[in-house]
């Protein structure tokens, strides 16, 4: 049991990091119908931006993680202003390889910016790393804040999806995009806001994640790939379907390495994911649209 | 009386014939000899590249200074091969081709060195490997190629040994199974093999893995109590701040991907959680020791924003050893005569290796002393001796 209580915290808490992704990826995929190739990369670029507030300048950990996540949200939109907007009307394809392209500049950018230091920063923990015991169970104080952070920004961003104008609009965008600008709603505004708004959960995870792990340049890819498993499974196009798909991710991954054997760790998320796929191809939480020709 | 100069002619047309094949020998001058160098030059493989290449070039301006060997000069050419395979073979051919180096010192990332391996050996162009540490490079040994890094099996040996001479009962393996990670996993379970003993556990971490909670709590159960880390340091750094999370405190044996224990502490980020953290490096000084001062003026006056690094040291001993045998090859050099010079090298010491430098006709790997560093925590890294292994 306390081998599985330790388990399920830790696939918890990669999951929630998961989840934060998948969200990134889900809002820009909602708003333009592409998948932003470059979330992880955003991820990485905010990471290395928290690191020079935090450790390189020294303001404290909360002012940094907001100032992180606005230059985010700026860094999001810009790059739709300079990168994607010109190109907006050509085909998909194109669409998609900006956002890699944007990637790979981003990479660059990091790299002249902050190369040469180290192989790797740390970021230093955010929390006592002792493990608090409660009765039999062992609790690490760094995942505590990290679900508790995750569980936060989701709720921020649930309630501006819900409550203001600009998330009521980019909802609308998102459903229909055609009866939305009939209606008045300048949808290419709505564009720019779903790639920072994307961009700046991206810039939380990666604030989130800097403690419990190293920053360097290829951080990005491997968030971006758990992340878009994790919006895949839980549909692509619904936000808490991201975060349950990062969820599940994340628990599978913990539980097979205690369980089974490291190795599978890797393998394990996908295994999932193509069982639930075979079995509910739109993924768990996808609305359902027949449409009849 | 009569003087006899019948020997003169002979001698004469000698040393004529002598200086004929310098003359012919590519990358030969009267007064230089141009030496050629791969590694990545940019990205992040730098560190094995842009440094130990540093660090050659210091040694060869000292030389230099001293009048050069045998009244030539040493030049030495860069090339960068980004740790790419493709680029490390572009980047010899170049070396041997266009610019018709004499002898080659470099070879930063494994398996971009591996992946140029065919193409030094079909060149015949003395070959000295300064930090890559794959096995494949020197084994099976090729005629003009030989090593100063401490490959992958001598390292993975030097492990096993070490824990077992730290009273280690129970010895486990977290490793990375990618390419790098393999080069030295292999090795690892033949060395355990020699020894007769077998891990009580065997574990995986990918490079990227942000968690390690699965691998530690299973390192636990089997009651570790030496682990052998074949790790990058991202992951090694998740690994070990897991396992100071979940109280597992057993010996931390790291090798040359971690082999500077002091940026080490600082990525675990963790006081106290490196206390039992043994690591592996090629050389027997760290940066700061002042047994190092001549070397970092010399580092940091000719690379201004550079700090002497570990790094810079692999390409210091590893010119010293080069130097040795450009000298000991004689005036009318030859690639053939600096190749018996490196076979003929035994117990050459050199200002920063742990063990003296040997190398045969048979075996390439020259250095097969890796040192031992273990830093306490906040303190100063310190020295605990070397594993001579692989002889």
């Amino acid at each position: 049991m306390l081998l599985f209580s330790y388990l399920l915290m830790s696939g918890i808490t990669t999951g929630a990091l998961y989840a934060l992704v998948a969200l990134g990826i889900v809002i820009v995929n909602k708003a333009t119908g592409v998948i932003n190739f470059a979330q992880g990369e955003f991820f990485m670029f905010s990471g290395y931006v928290g690191w020079m507030l935090h450790v390189q300048y020294g303001l404290n950990y909360p002012l940094s993680f907001v100032l992180a996540t606005l230059i985010g949200f700026v860094l999001g939109m810009l790059t739709d202003r300079i990168a994607f907007r010109p190109i907006a009307k050509n085909d998909i394809v194109s669409l998609v390889l900006a956002t890699v392209g944007i990637g790979f500049i981003l990479k660059g950018l990091a790299r002249v910016i902050w190369g040469g230091r180290s192989d790797y920063l740390s970021f230093p923990p955010i929390t006592s790393p002792d493990p608090i015991m409660v009765g039999p169970l062992m609790v690490v104080p760094q995942q505590l804040a990290v679900i508790a952070g995750t569980a936060v920004i989701m709720l921020v961003f649930a309630a501006f999806f819900r409550l203001t104008r600009a998330g009521k609009m980019m909802q609308a965008t998102a459903d229909n995009a055609r009866a939305a600008l009939l209606v008045g709603i300048r949808t290419d505004q709505i564009y720019t806001l779903a790639f920072g708004t994307g961009a700046a959960i991206a810039s939380a995870a990666a604030i989130l994640t800097a403690p419990v792990t190293l920053i360097y340049p290829d951080i990005g890819f491997a968030f971006f790939l758990k992340g878009f498993a994790a919006a895949v499974l839980g549909g692509l196009s619904s936000l808490p379907g991201a975060v349950l798909g990062g969820l599940i991710v994340g628990i599978a991954e913990s539980l097979a390495g205690g369980y089974i054997h490291s190795s599978v760790m890797e393998l394990s998320p996908f295994l999932v994911i193509m069982v639930v796929l075979v079995v509910r191809p739109t993924g768990l939480l996808a609305s359902r649209r027949a449409r009849t020709v | 009386m009569t003087i006899r100069f019948s020997g003169v002619p002979t001698l004469l047309a000698a040393a004529l014939a002598a200086s004929a094949a310098t003359a012919q020998t590519p990358g030969v001058t009267a007064d230089t000899i141009k030496i050629g160098s791969f590694g990545a030059l940019t990205g992040p493989g730098y560190l094995y590249g842009k440094l130990p290449m540093n660090g050659v070039e210091v040694v060869f301006d000292e030389v230099n200074k001293a009048g050069g060997i045998n009244g030539r000069k040493l030049v030495l050419m860069r090339e960068d091969d980004r740790c790419d395979p493709t680029a490390a073979i572009g980047a010899v051919k170049k070396l041997v081709e266009q610019d018709q180096v004499f002898a080659i010192i470099g070879g930063g990332c494994s398996n971009a060195t591996f992946a140029a391996k065919d193409t030094l050996e079909a060149s015949k162009v003395p070959t000295l490997i300064f930090a890559s540490v794959h096995d494949g490079i020197t084994t099976p040994p090729a005629a003009n190629i030989f090593s100063t890094a401490t490959t992958s099996s001598i390292e993975s040996q030097a492990q096993v040994a070490y824990a077992i001479d730290q009273g280690a009962k129970k010895i486990a393996i977290v490793s990375m199974r990618d390419s790098w990670g393999r080069a030295r996993y292999t090795p690892l379970l033949e060395a355990f093999k020699a020894k007769g003993i077998t891990p009580v556990a065997d574990e995986e971490m990918s490079p990227d893995a942000n968690d390690a909670t699965a691998q530690v709590l299973r390192l636990k159960a089997a009651g570790a109590d030496a682990v052998l880390l074949l790790l990058y340091p991202k992951p090694a750094a998740v690994f070990i701040r897991d396992a100071q999370k979940l109280g597992f405190k057993p010996l931390f044996l790291g090798q040359t991907g971690i082999a500077d224990p002091a940026a080490f502490e600082e990525q675990v980020g963790v006081p106290g959680a490196t206390a039992n953290f043994r690591t592996i490096s090629q050389v027997r000084y760290t940066p700061e020791d002042p047994k190092m001062d001549k070397w970092r003026k010399l580092v940091e006056a000719k690379f201004p924003g550079d700090r002497l690094s570990v790094y810079n040291l692999f390409g210091i001993g590893s010119a010293e050893v080069l130097v040795e045998a450009l000298k000991r090859a004689g005036k009318d050099i030859t690639r053939e005569k600096l190749i018996a010079a490196f076979d003929d090298m035994k117990d050459f010491k050199t200002e920063v290796y742990a063990a003296p430098i040997t190398c045969s006709k048979t075996d390439h790997r020259c250095n097969k002393g890796p040192a031992w560093m273990a830093k306490d925590p906040g303190g100063p890294i310190k020295v605990l001796g070397f594993t001579a292994v692989g002889q």
